[in-house]
């Protein structure tokens, strides 16, 4: 069997993280969202993927190059028109039943494996979720699925589709017929199918989570990270306590008086100074250093940054190659934050901030702030609004 | 230079040689061949690459045989050409890797005696001439054979009636002896043999060997046997591939964050700040160094200058950079001095050959490369590995920004050790370098722009590049990266001999690229710009972000992130590589195999 | 008949030992698996092997070369890629006619060898308690009917000991067989395809060990030696006790004080003691020094290690050219007497084991008084510095200061 996995997406909702990457490349504790999802096919015993790209498509196709002796199969989408046309464009790849994913959802081994011995023609994984209107609401009657209704204005129930169905290769002259008439995803092509009779069993998933919004970085580190044990490379010094699940990369150096509380994920090539304090659910990236005095809590930073002495850090995302002076703070607190027309209220959020800033020393951001990439904030500054990217703060 | 590769053993011969001959295509690629012995000697030749082989060779039987890839150096690309080269009975094949230097006269004497050449080939001769000396023992024929040639080869030679042998011998040009399990391999380089056997056994010039299913006999020229040791090859080959980019040239431009990430690698401490090299390169570089060589060829030449202009700024010790073919004759080799070789493929031959004549000397060798386990790394006293993962586009870009980080990095130890750098300084130049990446990406995703001044010069017959200091030496890589990719008459030059000369080139038409750089030449260059102005071309100008001056002198401005300092060097040249890419992309040229070009060259 | 031998793993969950040989070198009682599994097909009439060689082949090769030291003929095939239990053996074709094949790093015993030796086209079985992990067989009146790949809910307790007796035609089911789910190509599907036109026998074993992970070795390891006699060559001062049956070999020299107690197997050239105390299952390899005020119990120290002054180490593997500084002591039993859980590949294992201390792999350094907590496992090369403690997952290269 084979697996179709839909990566061409930007994921708008997610900038400025998504603005050099592709939304299946964020990183979820080290590891970029699309590969748990290869790694639940992969571990299922499919090793034939085809992967839908579009959107910075380099990104992808560099990192999975040679992915565990997997047989990848690119196909490009050149305009994102929706799933069902995404899924058309890997028609002739496939010869038989099979099995869709989408690249940006971590889901986990079992429920994939529970799809697969399903022994229907068609079947979908569902969720419970407790906002339904924001995705495919589904509608079953006896197992079966009767009804998915995208972003349902009406109460509608529990579950929602996870966007994972096996489907046999007919599915393809359905989407066509469709797209012929301007409709192109994938939930309208299942609802026809359903309309003319086909059964579609319904398989209720384990571990299923969606990012949409910058913050879902934080939340999915948090989720994702427990199943990462401890291993320790590069060196310890003396003086470092480590308590629970702590993973150090190769050629990382933990230097004396360092306090770090599990779980924790830091990666390869890293410095952490003397006397920097790391909390629960923190994910490091690659070649990036923490100078002495930091405290670090629950938070994501991504490759290559610089966090200088003193500096506070909750609930935050720091993106790829942010140079951070000393006495930065970027403490948690309750935010109502606007992504794209819609206002999000959270209780616990630090700052999110993009690829390449620069940020002097001695400045603050507010909760729930976001801040895009390259811009450039000077000293003493307290920032209370999103800063759009390319901004110089002065 | 080309690349050749021998099996005999129990797998499908033709199957196992296309598959080696693939690993080596990088080596030459404008014609390819394959002989097997199976029930008779079969030998099937194509024009063009592996692929096209693959696809018309029809099925051979048999678990012997010899195949090679082709750069032509003597003789037009043609099926007669191409390799294995056969005697005119038919009855011997050969592959051959090298140049033959006397072998008109050869050729001449072999007419006189009746033998018909079907080709314009050094490598014929060889073959015609084996028959000639063939009483039923090939080996000795390859022996006495070769006691005639004056001239570099690597070869391999199959005879039909003695189909269970494979005859090799070597002389200048590399080859190498896969070790197998009633099989062996005999190849241009380990990379062909390394998917069937990690065991090697290398030839030294001026031995033959002879394999066999089951074994391998290497001789001297006096025909006694000799004992090699066996050398158990630890690297791994990894694929590369294109990854959705259009050219591996551009996925490499673009891998440059990456790679200069991956150069720093666990050698450079922000919270130490210190500099930690391996420590048999620290007890090297620990020493009262008169004076510095670096040996090396092309764009290495080109990393070798602007690591002259780092090392003598941070350290006053003097830097003389050599041009290894140069050096391996003239130069002067006095004991203490510190050579460093820097070969991307650490097979280049006359950089070796500069190495091996500098060790013979007395002198302390340190060589900088990519590739683990090649012969470099194996002559020197010591290596550093830049660590750029495979570089498959012929003209160098990734591995040009990590040769001169490597160097920038000996710099600073070297400075350290003679207490000319502090530690406070040191530090600041250690951020500098982490942000190198950063910077990168900047003009990286300025590509576009880039790309609009890219039309400016691809209609153009010759361009120049200027600048001075530790921009010199980057015009000179820019222009030969212009040269390389685009087919574009391209030179760089040192802006203050311009007028010495040079001059007299610039039309109106020749477009001058300045590199401008916030320093104490800054003045001068924009001095320069006036002067070239004058004479008509446009100026195209290099320059750092916060330069408000320089639009003021030319006609365009491409901007690289940050203030000016030595480490500019490297956004700089990645604007230069950007450049040379669109204008050959625009151009149509096949850049990631340019014509007459091949990568690592091993024929001097 | 020759007997092909498939020792081309590298034996992923045996890291960290796998790091640096392949799994069929990991020794038990001092001598590789391998190495045992040539002297019970030896002694089962066997003369003629094949090793199917890849990972770090340079290593059986240099041990077991051309087989003359054991009075057999073996010969090597090159794998290349790791691509399956079928495709290893499909590259004898062209040098074997009936044969057997058995599993390199699985311990066969002598008999059973020749049981599969008499009988033509058949497939050693054994009876497991735990059979999820392996392949299930069905057979029905000793015909084979098929072989299952690990099964959740096992229909038996029969699994596929990994020894066959082949006959040429196999050949032409392995040419056919296609890539597994996990691809790579099984001899069980060739197995399976072949059970429809051939009849394959089932032969029950009566001996079988398998090691999957570092403290099976010390499972295995016991079980040999309960096994082993009595051989003392060595020089053995006066004033050493030594009960039980304990082995030590030739130019060791046993010192004053040291107190052994079998079963304990002991290499050569050694220097034990004086003062020391080598408890029950305990094996040392060759070119060791177990020295004054150390203690070691139920452990594998392999060649040319060194414990030796003022340690212990109980429960434990530790690989080649290891050397314990002064005063570093292994932790082998959590407080609280649960289970001890470990980190293998990344991976959390409960070992069910309610001692073990650590597993370290070759050239290990350890400073005085430096400790390492339970189930610890150190990779290769790693430096545990003086007074500092290690524990938890340590990869190969690191430094704990």
């Amino acid at each position: 069997m084979k697996a179709v996995i839909l990566a061409a997406g930007e994921g708008r909702r997610l900038r400025p993280f998504t603005e050099t990457i592709p939304k299946v490349m964020l990183p979820v504790a080290n590891k970029p969202v699309l590969e748990y999802v290869i790694d639940a096919v992969k571990n299922n015993g499919i090793n034939e993927i085809v992967i839908v790209v579009g959107y910075k498509k380099e990104v992808i196709m560099e990192h999975f190059k040679n992915y565990k002796g997997a047989k990848i199969t690119y196909v490009v989408q050149e305009k994102q028109l929706g799933t069902g046309h995404a899924l058309l464009h890997a028609k002739s790849h496939i010869k038989d039943t099979f099995i869709i994913l989408s690249g940006d959802n971590i889901i986990d081994n079992t429920s994939i494996s529970k799809l697969i011995k399903d022994d229907s023609k068609y079947s979908i994984l569902i969720k419970e979720h407790p906002n339904p209107s924001k995705y495919g609401a589904v509608f079953i009657e006896r197992e079966k699925l009767r009804e998915i209704v995208e972003k349902p204005r009406e109460e509608v129930g529990k579950f929602i589709s996870t966007g994972i169905y096996k489907l046999s290769k007919n599915i393809f002259d359905i989407i066509e017929e469709l797209a012929n008439e301007g409709i192109y995803d994938l939930s309208s092509t299942i609802q026809s199918i359903v309309d003319d009779g086909e059964k579609i069993n319904t398989i209720v998933a384990d571990l299923w989570r969606d990012i949409v919004y910058p913050w879902d970085l934080i939340h999915l580190n948090e989720t994702m990270i427990n199943r990462t044990p401890s291993i320790f490379g590069g060196t310890i010094e003396k003086g470092v306590t480590i308590k629970g699940d702590v993973s150090v990369g190769k050629d990382t150096t933990i230097y004396s008086g360092c306090y770090i509380v599990g779980p924790v994920i830091i990666g390869k090539g890293c410095e952490i100074g003397p006397n920097v304090c790391i909390f629960p659910s923190t994910t490091i990236g690659n070649n990036s250093v923490i100078q002495p005095f930091s405290q670090v809590g629950n938070t994501v930073i991504m490759n290559d940054s610089r966090i200088g002495s003193c500096s506070v850090i909750k609930n935050s995302v720091i993106g790829r190659g942010c140079i951070i002076e000393n006495n930065f703070s970027s403490i948690d607190g309750s935010s109502t934050i606007e992504i794209e027309g819609e206002f999000k209220k959270l209780e616990k959020i630090g700052s999110m901030i993009g690829e390449d800033c620069n940020i002097e020393s001695n400045v603050i951001v507010k909760p729930g702030k976001i801040i895009g990439r390259k811009c450039n904030i000077s000293s003493l500054k307290i920032i209370d609004d999103n800063i759009p990217s390319n901004s110089k703060v002065m | 230079m080309c690349g050749i590769v021998g099996y005999n053993g129990f797998r499908e011969a033709n199957k196992v040689l296309i598959d080696c001959l693939k690993r080596l295509e990088y080596r030459g690629y404008d014609s390819a061949g394959i002989g097997v012995i199976g029930k008779k000697l079969q030998v099937f030749k194509e024009v063009g690459e592996i692929s096209k082989l693959e696809e018309k060779i029809p099925s051979f039987e048999g678990d012997i045989g010899i195949g090679h890839t082709r750069w032509a150096t003597h003789g037009a690309v043609t099926k007669e050409n191409a390799h294995p080269q056969l005697s005119s009975n038919k009855k011997i094949a050969l592959i051959h890797n090298g140049i033959i230097e006397n072998f008109q006269k050869l050729k001449e004497d072999l007419e006189k005696k009746g033998v018909k050449f079907a080709s314009q080939t050094d490598s014929e001769v060889i073959v015609q001439l084996i028959n000639q000396n063939y009483t039923g023992n090939l080996r000795d024929a390859v022996i006495n054979t070769i006691k005639q040639l004056k001239g570099s080869y690597a070869i391999v030679a199959a005879c039909k009636e003695e189909p269970d042998i494979l005859v090799g011998a070597r002389n200048e040009s590399p080859l190498v002896v896969g070790v197998g399990d009633n099989e062996n391999f005999i190849a241009s380089d380990i990379s062909a043999l390394l998917k069937y056997t990690n065991r090697v056994k290398y030839l030294d010039d001026g031995e033959i060997c002879v394999l066999s299913k089951k074994d391998i006999k290497i001789f001297n020229k006096n025909t006694k046997e000799v004992t090699k040791e066996e050398n158990i090859i630890t690297w791994e080959l990894k694929d590369a591939e294109k990854s959705g980019f259009p050219h591996f040239m551009l996925k490499e431009i673009f891998e440059q964050p990456d790679t200069i990430n991956k150069a720093l690698l666990g050698r450079v401490s922000e919270i130490d700040r210190s500099i930690r090299l391996h420590e048999k390169i620290e007890d090297l570089l620990n020493y009262d160094i008169k004076s510095i060589r670096i040996l090396a060829c092309g764009t290495s030449y080109y990393s070798g200058l602007v690591g002259k202009y780092l090392i003598e700024q941070l350290t006053d010790i003097p830097v003389i950079v050599e041009l290894a073919s140069e050096y391996r004759y003239f130069g002067t080799k006095s004991e203490d001095s510190l050579i460093i070789g820097v070969t991307q493929s650490g097979e280049t031959a006359d950089t070796l050959a500069a190495l091996r004549e500098a060790k013979n000397a007395g002198c302390r060798t340190l060589v900088i490369t990519n590739v683990m386990g090649s012969t470099a790394t194996r002559i020197s006293d010591a290596y550093i590995l830049t660590q750029s993962g495979p570089e498959i586009g012929v003209a160098a870009t990734k591995t040009f920004t990590s040769q001169i980080l490597i160097l920038l990095l000996i710099a600073f130890k070297l400075a350290s050790l003679k207490n000319k750098l502090g530690a406070d300084e040191l530090s600041k130049y250690i951020i500098h370098l982490k942000e190198l990446p950063r910077k990168v990406r900047e003009v990286l995703d300025n590509s576009d722009k880039i790309l609009n001044i890219a039309l400016e010069l691809k209609n153009v017959d010759s361009v120049f590049f200027i600048g001075r200091g530790i921009n010199y030496p980057l015009s000179l890589e820019g222009a030969l990266k212009l040269k390389e990719i685009s087919y574009i008459h391209a030179e760089g030059f040192a802006a203050g001999e311009l007028k010495h000369g040079p001059f007299a080139l610039l039309t109106q038409v020749t477009p001058v690229i300045t590199i401008v750089t916030k320093d104490n030449t800054y003045d001068k260059m924009i001095a320069n710009i006036g002067e070239v102005k004058a004479r008509g071309p446009e100026v195209i100008a290099i320059a750092e972000e916060n330069d408000s001056e320089i639009e003021k002198h030319a006609d365009f401005v491409i901007r690289f992130p940050g203030q000016s300092n030595p480490l500019s060097c490297i956004p700089i040249i990645v604007i230069l590589q950007l450049l040379a890419y669109h204008v050959a992309n625009l151009r149509e040229c096949s850049i990631d195999k340019p014509r007459n070009l091949a990568k690592s060259v091993t024929v001097e | 008949m020759k007997c092909v031998i498939l020792a081309a793993g590298e034996g992923k969950r045996m890291h960290p030992l796998t790091y640096t040989r392949p799994k069929v070198m990991l020794p038990i009682a001092n001598r590789p698996i391998l190495e045992l599994n040539l002297l019970n097909a030896k002694k089962a009439g066997l003369k003629h092997f094949i090793f199917v060689v890849g990972y770090k082949s340079e290593m059986v090769r240099n041990y077991f070369q051309d087989g003359k030291k054991w009075g057999v003929k073996i010969e090597y095939v090159n794998q290349g890629n790791a691509l399956g239990t079928a495709h290893a053996i499909g590259m004898v074709e062209k040098f074997v006619d009936n044969f057997i094949v058995l599993c390199g790093d699985t311990i066969f015993g002598k008999q059973d060898i020749k049981k599969i030796v008499d009988k033509k086209n058949s497939i050693g079985l054994i009876n497991i308690d735990n059979p999820r992990e392996y392949g299930v067989v069905e057979i029905k009146k000793e015909k084979v009917i098929k072989i299952y790949e690990k099964m959740e809910k096992p229909i038996s307790n029969v699994i596929n000991a990994g020894i066959y007796h082949f006959e040429k035609q196999i050949f032409d089911f392995i040419k056919k067989t296609k890539k597994s789910l996990r691809g790579e190509y099984e001899i069980t599907d060739s197995i399976n395809m072949m059970v429809k036109n051939v009849v394959f026998k089932g032969v029950f074993l009566k001996e079988w060990r398998d090691v999957v992970y570092p403290w099976h070795l010390l499972d295995a390891n016991e079980e040999m030696l309960k096994k082993s006699e009595k051989k003392i060559e060595g020089n053995i001062d006066i004033n050493t006790m030594i009960k039980g049956d304990v082995s030590i070999g030739r130019n060791t020299h046993v010192m004053s004080g040291a107190y052994i107690e079998g079963p304990v197997l002991i290499g050569n050239n050694c220097k034990i003691g004086p003062n020391c105390y080598i408890r029950p299952f305990t094996t040392i390899g060759n070119n060791c020094h177990i020295g004054n005020a150390c203690e070691v119990k139920n452990s594998i120290v392999m060649n040319n290690s060194n414990v030796p002054h003022q340690n212990y180490v109980g429960d434990s593997v530790i690989g080649e050219n290891c050397n314990l500084g002064s005063g570093t002591k292994v932790a082998n039993l959590r407080f609280d007497k649960k289970n001890i859980s470990t980190i293998i590949n990344g991976k959390k294992i409960d070992t069910k084991r309610r001692k073990l201390g650590v597993v370290m792999g070759d050239n290990i350094q350890t400073g005085i008084n430096s400790t390492m907590d339970v189930g610890t496992i150190l990779g290769h090369n790693v430096f545990i510095g003086p007074g500092a403690n290690a524990k938890g997952n340590i990869e190969p290269n690191s430094r704990i200061l």
